[in-house]
């Protein structure tokens, strides 16, 4: 004989948990959680609380009670419970919580129509609403943040354009205005309206004694938040940059450590991203629109290209054109050709931006060459140079020794 | 100088490495005299040892080669100083010449090199690399249309054509023997040409140089 245990104790539809939903959520997700659990669409559930909500607004009032109490699927406790585990948290809500009740009780002996009995209810939504704020996790925070930044109306209130302020100022005027011709209902300005709006102004005062201290926090914990996140953003880009580049050199020279012009080139080329990282970003971001990062284009290139240390100094900068691309591109043949021919270790890049004129300068101290027995397959280049130079209405003077290195020397009117 | 014609070097760098690099390199052809690895100590020292020449890293904590040059170019007057930098800022270097550095050169260059730099400043001598150089050009330069400049005092605001010439010669890798060679003048005159312009450097109170960086800039 044996005694067996189902590990199935219902068997059908297996009785899922009563939780909110986290997918099929528009706003707490209470609608969603049941669908879940009794299986029926959620738009159905949904109609089911607008309709409860006709009758003296039950429908919100189950709603966010559902809301506070029903825990969000995916956590671990519900909104009530999380507030319960904290103090301050728990005395601020009951604060808030007796002073919804007053307020209510107030507004019921005076006399104050509220709309039919939709009044209570409203207010104790309303506490629920800050309660939820209060209690949620982070996560379901961001769900309401975005949640209401993308609601058409009250989003657009919130943002910080001309349309916002402009939904602001009329909602507000209009409310202030609604709120004036009651008070004018109730018995001419000097009548019992003085007395109400006295009473209104002691009941604002009230409240604003009550929850300043959690509003100042709360604004106090958002300014250091947002600090926080500015500081983590610069530090983000700082890292990105040191990775992208710094790290990923040091790695490339490490696995290059055998092969010694492959780590000077490495560590050259490093040095110039960094340098320039660091002390002229803009040529860094203006590569195009500016004489020195073209030329500054020719020291990458060549230094990678050939393993030759450039030596580049500028002085002057302009916006370059057509010619002044025509003139770096002759400089460029002729650096080339300096680190490709003169078995010189580095060549020298000089520019200078005059009012008048441009020059550049490409010198090394390499094996030189006769002029006047050019070998054939550099007769093309030197042309070339040449060439582009007479077009431009500038001139090219190669100057060269066997034996006592090469400067080309690049003169350019400028237009004006 | 005590032995024979080496020159007294003190070493002034707050990184440990690049002050033993450097030491490896010129050991055998100057006599160091110490090394200090911040402002303070290399204040003393330099103020009791009396060097002939101090190697002087720009960018240090509490104020850099500058914080030194100031406190000792006054008292230490038999002292020269050679500004050694990685960075290539242009404000850094002009600051560090006009506080009172004979020669800038960047840290990459070679062990033959920085020994003969050594050797020219410790002659009296001043050493520019072809990039300050290019940042002094630039420094003097005439200006823009749009910024017309005021030149209080014309001896020391503005460079000769001579100086503008060896200047553009220096930023185009000759050196001081070339230069000679291609103006047919001695090296001495080259030589001479380049202390007028350091002086102009450190004494003019043009306007430009202390803003000419970020005119720049504006252009």
């Amino acid at each position: 004989m044996s005694i067996t245990t189902s590990s199935h104790a219902v068997v059908g539809t297996p009785l899922r948990p009563l939780r909110r939903g986290r997918d099929n959520c528009i706003l707490g997700g209470v609608c969603g959680g049941f669908a879940t659990r009794l299986g029926i669409k959620e738009r159905n559930i949904r109609v089911i609380f607008a309709l409860l909500t006709l009758i003296f607004g039950l429908g919100i009032l189950l709603y966010m009670t559902f809301w506070l109490v029903l825990t969000r699927s995916g956590e671990e406790h519900s909104i009530i419970q999380q507030i319960f585990q904290n103090r301050r948290e728990a005395q601020l809500v009951l604060v808030a919580f007796i002073a919804t009740i007053v307020l209510i009780i107030t507004l019921q002996t005076t006399g104050t129509r509220t709309s039919d009995g939709f009044g209570w209810p409203l207010l104790l939504s309303v506490f629920a609403g800050v309660a939820v704020w209060r209690g949620a996790s982070l996560d379901e925070r961001g769900h309401l943040t975005e949640f209401f930044d993308t609601a058409p109306f009250i989003g657009g209130a919130f943002s910080k354009s001309r349309k916002g302020l402009v939904l602001r100022v009329v909602v507000g005027a209009g409310l202030i205005f609604i709120g004036l011709h009651q008070l004018h209902h109730i018995g001419g300005f000097w009548g019992s309206a003085g007395s109400a709006i006295i009473g209104t102004a002691v009941l604002v005062v009230g409240v604003l004694v009550l929850f300043a201290p959690w509003w100042l926090q709360n604004v106090r914990e958002l300014t250091s938040e947002r600090r926080e996140r500015v500081r983590a953003e610069e530090r983000a880009s700082m890292v990105a940059h040191l990775h992208d580049s710094v790290l990923q050199t040091l790695t490339l020279i490490e696995r290059a450590a055998a092969n010694e012009g492959d780590v000077v080139r490495l560590a050259r080329n490093q040095e110039r991203e960094l340098r320039q990282w660091l002390f002229s970003p803009e040529t860094v971001t203006n590569a195009s629109t500016s004489f020195v990062g073209l030329v500054g284009a020719i020291e990458h290139d060549v230094e990678n290209d050939y393993g030759v240390r450039v030596e580049l100094v500028t002085v002057g900068d302009c916006v370059p054109d057509e010619r002044v691309s025509t003139l770096v591109a002759a400089a460029r043949e002729a650096a080339i050709n300096a680190a490709k021919w003169s078995e010189a270790t580095s060549v020298s890049i000089f520019t200078e931006v005059e009012p008048t004129t441009i020059s550049i300068f490409v010198r090394d101290q390499g094996v030189g060459f006769d002029l006047d027995a050019i070998p054939a397959d550099r007769q093309g280049v030197a042309l070339s140079i040449r060439q582009r130079m007479t077009q431009l209405g500038g001139e090219a003077i190669i100057n060269t020794e066997v034996g006592s290195g090469t400067e080309v020397q690049l003169v350019m009117p400028r237009s004006q | 100088m005590t032995d024979s014609a080496q020159p007294r070097v003190f070493l002034v760098d707050d990184h440990e490495l690049i002050r033993s690099g450097i030491r490896a390199e010129i050991a055998g052809s100057v006599d160091i005299v110490g090394e200090a690895d911040e402002v303070e100590a290399a204040i003393e020292m330099i103020l009791e040892r009396t060097p002939d020449v101090v190697l002087l890293d720009v960018h240090m904590p509490d104020g850099g080669g500058q914080a030194v040059l100031r406190a000792v170019v006054e008292h230490a007057t038999t002292t020269k100083f050679l500004a050694l930098s990685v960075s290539d800022a242009s404000t850094d270097v002009i600051s560090v010449i006009r506080a009172g550095a004979r020669g800038y050169v960047t840290k990459n260059i070679s062990g033959p090199d920085l020994i003969d730099a050594i050797y020219r400043i410790a002659a009296g001598d001043v050493v520019f690399s072809p990039r300050l150089a290019g940042f002094v050009l630039d420094a003097f330069s005439t200006g823009s249309d749009d910024h017309p400049l005021v030149i209080a005092d014309p001896d020391l605001d503005q460079l000769t054509a001579r100086e503008r010439q060896v200047l553009r010669l220096i930023a185009r890798g000759y050196s001081y023997k070339d230069i000679a060679k291609e103006l047919t003048i001695s090296t001495k005159t080259v030589e001479s040409h380049v202390s007028s312009v350091l002086r102009k450097l450190q004494l003019s109170s043009r306007y430009q140089l202390s803003h000419w960086a970020s005119e720049r800039h504006l252009n």
